[in-house]
């Protein structure tokens, strides 16, 4: 899959990317709504997105693959409990609009405003993201910058083409008498799973 | 709407009848300020970030074409489309054109406003496009046919009732009125508009010169979707939105948030350049093919601005909404109002730069200066500055009405027959006056005077009773040359009086220029500057003959014309310039002069005592002067009172000068919810800085409060003397 950058953590300054953001990320990421799941290891998170599928009762599930996805054996695992995985670009053009969980990696969270990072260069990547009501979204929960300022210097240094987003929480409205709403055009819940253990020359 | 013979005090008559308006703005503007702090608690400081983006905007728009240039460079590098567009026609020519030429028949579009200001959904589907706004506010009053009374949340003057009525006549089946359920069917709606689009329209919140991306937030996500899905995406951008590098992004990424909608950031923040891949479906097949990109960069009126040394000012707005959120005007009319698109101060402005000046002349008076806003723009615009600037400008061009010419030139300007016929009108008030308000003010605000009670003219002006109080002060710490101003003149010589007591007590001599008049404040409220140069002369030559070690008023309106107004008025003439500033630099305010000298003389100390007093902060006085710890020091340390705060203290009265004359109806719901503010504090008292305040409180507590006497600060320090 392409990517603006396919190293970031290469761009992470010195210092700046830490675990002590953790704390004011995890808070401010559940004040946006999002939900929050915190595990030493890939394998552990594997359990969590299964158990999710199990209660939603999902039949269906978009993810671009990543590194802490693989190690995880996501895929692997929901296929066992019957769920069709759609991996590939084209299928997930294809499957994104009636798929009930999608699933991607986020390149790092930002403890000011809890907003995961992401890099959205690939049409697909996008797709999971945004057209299925749940999005499971993977963090490296090393991989935390204190603040905005700190995320843009990551950016500038890896920003030339193409797409780079931020997520804070699910989609939300408050267009109707200032009554807030969940889920307009995106997903209704924004699942954010943080791993503790470094995968292929992750943060420590 | 924008026709030549717009009723505005209709308008607003019907819009302050407006109960689903009125209750939505209140409850709004009543939780708006807590939710923007609670936003704003975990920014080291704030300040420096303002002025941090201050800076910017000023070197962007200082150096715009070069910037504009290299962003235009930086998206042709990448495989997008520059299109500059003079003005509105521009862009819907060049779209109409583009869309024959890229086959495109549906397009989905997400917020933006500079397609608002051109009416560009309308030309397009006279075009026969099938034009979709995805914003879920932008969607409801695209198909109730209304105008955003509101920049961020578009749709607040609907209730759900209205809004159910509208989905179920375009969905053509009865939509209930359960707010989660009306949403999920604008969803599922729209999704299908996302899906069959073949062009996404969004509009941008930056665009960075450095590598031609742009920014947007949202908090549905349909810009990420407008922005993804389609084959073809045109931003359309105005140049006060550009800024040079990526990390310019965060300064604003880190205000718009929190100032909009009191969140840390939105749901979704979406950066985009060049030509991002985008699959599309082509005979049954998925195939991946470059998005083709076109950005607009929209003039109409912008360029013009930023060469202008005062307008260039605009560029730093990033349409937060906050300073509507605030301001007590727009939170009693709403946006519609404001005629244009854009609503409030800062929407009388960008309405004058990039509509007409004609619509900015109906609107322009509902600005009435409190500085709410200029006190948490992200960008610190100076909103009713440049209204003010404005108003020169358009009397400038126009002239003043004829009968307010006439007075100012003749009466105004002359300060023998103003107060001759201030004195007149003492006598000739009598008749119509009841205790100490009178029906009609014969004033030079004559004929705007309807409706309302105002204070009666004393019969003794200060400047008459001078003579009487005045004393001999052996050995003087000081001389003090007061200037009183027409309230205290003219209105309330015993605040004069009270003024001269405790400065006599503080062992100093005051003298009283003769030669002073109005310090020019209305005159330049409407606009009318020359009359004001004039004026400013007349009183700086009569306190350069004082040959006093400090100039004080009791007035912060008085303080600040002199402070900053004459200093500015007369900057282009050298001999004047130096004249005046020499006074400036030691003209101090009543308070903050007298807090400074008791504390010296160890006379700040807190002590309790009986009657319960709250402060009401004068909008001139916090917001301009800066000047709020001050009079709570005195009163805190006032023998006999009880220093206590009230909600809102801060927030503007009303009166405004001949604002809260000539529109009555608008200053009457500010004024009660003052006054309700004041009941709420249990305060016997309510203590004031300002002359003007004075007038409009006292005219509310006539009505509604009787209990409780008005004072202003002086007046508490004289009682313990
Ligand atoms: S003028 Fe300031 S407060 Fe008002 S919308 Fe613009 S940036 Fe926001
Ligand atoms: S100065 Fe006051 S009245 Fe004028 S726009 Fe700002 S908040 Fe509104």
């Amino acid at each position: 899959m392409k990517k603006v950058c396919d190293n970031w953590q290469a761009a992470f300054p010195a210092g700046k990317v830490s675990p002590e953001f953790w704390a004011a990320f995890e808070e401010n990421a559940k004040n946006a709504g999002a939900e929050i799941f915190k595990v030493k290891t890939a394998a552990e998170a594997k359990d969590i997105v299964a158990n999710l599928a199990k209660f939603t009762n999902a039949k269906k599930v978009v993810a671009v693959d990543s590194a802490l996805q693989a190690s995880a054996n996501i895929n692997e695992e929901l296929k066992e409990l019957g769920i069709t995985v759609y991996n590939d670009a084209t299928d997930i053009a294809e499957h994104a609009e009636s798929a009930d969980i999608g699933i991607s990696t986020v390149e790092f969270a930002i403890g000011e405003s809890g907003s995961l990072c992401m890099d959205g260069y690939a049409f697909e990547s996008r797709l999971v993201t945004m057209l299925p009501p749940i999005h499971i979204a993977f963090v490296n929960s090393n991989a935390v910058v204190a603040g905005i300022n700190e995320a843009f210097e990551i950016i500038s240094k890896v920003y030339d083409n193409g797409y780079v987003s931020f997520i804070t929480g699910p989609s939300r409205t408050a267009d109707i008498e200032r009554v807030l709403t969940i889920g307009v055009h995106g997903p209704s819940r924004l699942v954010i799973i943080a791993v503790d253990e470094a995968i292929n020359g992750g943060v420590n | 709407m924008e026709s030549a013979n717009r009723d505005i005090k209709r308008e607003i008559n019907e819009k302050l009848h407006d109960q689903v308006l009125r209750g939505a703005l209140g409850r709004f503007a009543e939780a708006y300020p807590t939710a923007r702090a609670k936003a704003y608690e975990n920014v080291e400081d704030v300040e420096a970030l303002r002025e941090q983006f201050r800076q910017l905007k000023i070197d962007t728009v200082n150096n715009i074409e070069a910037v504009a240039d290299e962003f235009e460079a930086s998206v042709t590098k990448r495989g997008g489309k520059v299109f500059r567009a003079k003005d509105g026609d521009a862009v819907k020519q060049y779209l109409i054109d583009l869309c024959k030429k890229a086959n495109v028949k549906r397009i989905v579009k997400s917020k933006s406003m500079a397609s608002e200001e051109i009416h560009l959904n309308h030309a397009l589907e006279e075009a026969g496009l099938h034009v979709k706004e995805t914003d879920l506010g932008e969607w409801i009053i695209s198909l109730a046919g209304h105008k955003p009374s509101h920049m961020v949340m578009p749709a607040i003057h609907l209730n759900k009732e209205q809004i159910a009525e509208y989905f179920s006549k375009e969905l053509q089946q009865e939509i209930p009125t359960d707010i989660p359920f009306m949403v999920q069917a604008a969803r599922k709606a729209l999704r299908t508009e996302f899906l069959q689009a073949d062009m996404g329209i969004s509009g941008a919140n930056f665009g960075i010169a450095e590598n031609g991306a742009i920014g947007l937030v949202t908090n549905e996500g349909n810009a990420r979707l407008v922005t993804t899905l389609p084959r073809v995406h045109v931003v359309i951008i105005g140049y006060e939105k550009l800024i040079p590098k990526i990390q310019d992004a965060a300064p604003i990424l880190r205000m718009l948030p929190r100032n909009a909608t009191g969140q840390r950031m939105t749901s979704y923040m979406t950066m985009t350049t060049g030509q991002t891949p985008v699959m599309v479906k082509q005979d049954g097949k998925w195939v991946e093919q470059p998005k083709e990109l076109h950005v607009i960069l929209i003039d109409n009126g912008r360029l013009k601005a930023a060469k202008d040394p005062k307008f260039k000012e605009i560029y730093n707005c990033v349409r937060c909404a906050s300073c509507l959120n605030v301001c007590p005007v727009y939170t009693i009319v709403g946006g519609h109002v404001y005629g244009h698109i854009y609503a409030g101060g800062i929407g009388a402005i960008l309405t004058a730069f990039l509509h007409s000046m004609g619509d900015f002349e109906k609107i322009n008076e509902l600005c009435i200066g409190c500085r709410k806003c200029v006190s948490i723009c992200p960008g610190k615009m100076n909103i009713p500055g440049l209204i003010e600037e404005l108003r020169a400008q358009s009397v400038k061009e126009n002239g003043l009405p004829f009968g307010v010419k006439a007075v100012f030139e003749n009466v105004l300007a002359n300060r023998k027959v103003f107060h001759t016929l201030l004195r007149l009108a003492a006598i000739g008030q009598k008749p119509f006056q009841s205790g100490k308000v009178i029906r009609h003010l014969p004033l030079f605000l004559a004929g705007l005077a309807k409706d309302r009670s105002l204070p009666a003219v004393a019969d003794v002006p200060f400047r008459d009773r001078v003579h009487k109080i005045n004393r001999k002060i052996s050995n003087p710490k000081k001389r003090v040359a007061f200037f009183s101003g027409c309230n205290i003149d003219f209105i309330f010589p015993e605040t004069g009086e009270s003024v001269y007591k405790v400065l006599h007590d503080l062992n100093m001599e005051v003298v009283f220029p003769e030669d002073q008049s109005c310090c020019g404040k209305p005159v330049l409220g409407m606009g009318d500057r020359e009359t004001a140069k004039r004026i400013a002369k007349k009183n700086i030559e009569a306190f350069e003959q004082t040959n006093a070690d400090i100039y004080l008023a009791a007035c912060p309106t008085c303080t600040e014309t002199w402070h900053e107004t004459y200093v500015e008025l007369l900057h282009d003439e050298p001999e004047w310039k130096v004249r005046v500033e020499k006074i400036a630099h030691k003209f101090r305010e009543f308070s903050q002069f007298v807090s400074e000298e008791y504390a010296k003389a160890g006379r700040l100390n807190k002590v309790a005592g009986g009657t319960k007093v709250t402060y009401h902060d004068s909008c001139h006085m916090k917001r301009g002067l800066n000047i709020y710890e001050e009079p709570r020091q005195l009163l805190e340390a006032a023998k006999g009172y009880d220093f206590v705060e009230m909600k809102d203290c801060d927030k503007c009265c009303g009166m405004a000068g001949a604002f809260g004359v000539k529109y009555a109806e608008l200053s009457m719901p500010i004024l009660k919810q003052k006054i309700q503010n004041i009941k709420d504090s249990g305060a016997d008292v309510i203590a004031v800085g300002c002359p003007a305040c004075m007038m409009q409180i006292q005219g509310g507590l006539d009505k509604q409060l009787p209990n409780v006497k008005i004072k202003h600060v002086a007046e508490i320090l004289a009682e313990n003397i």
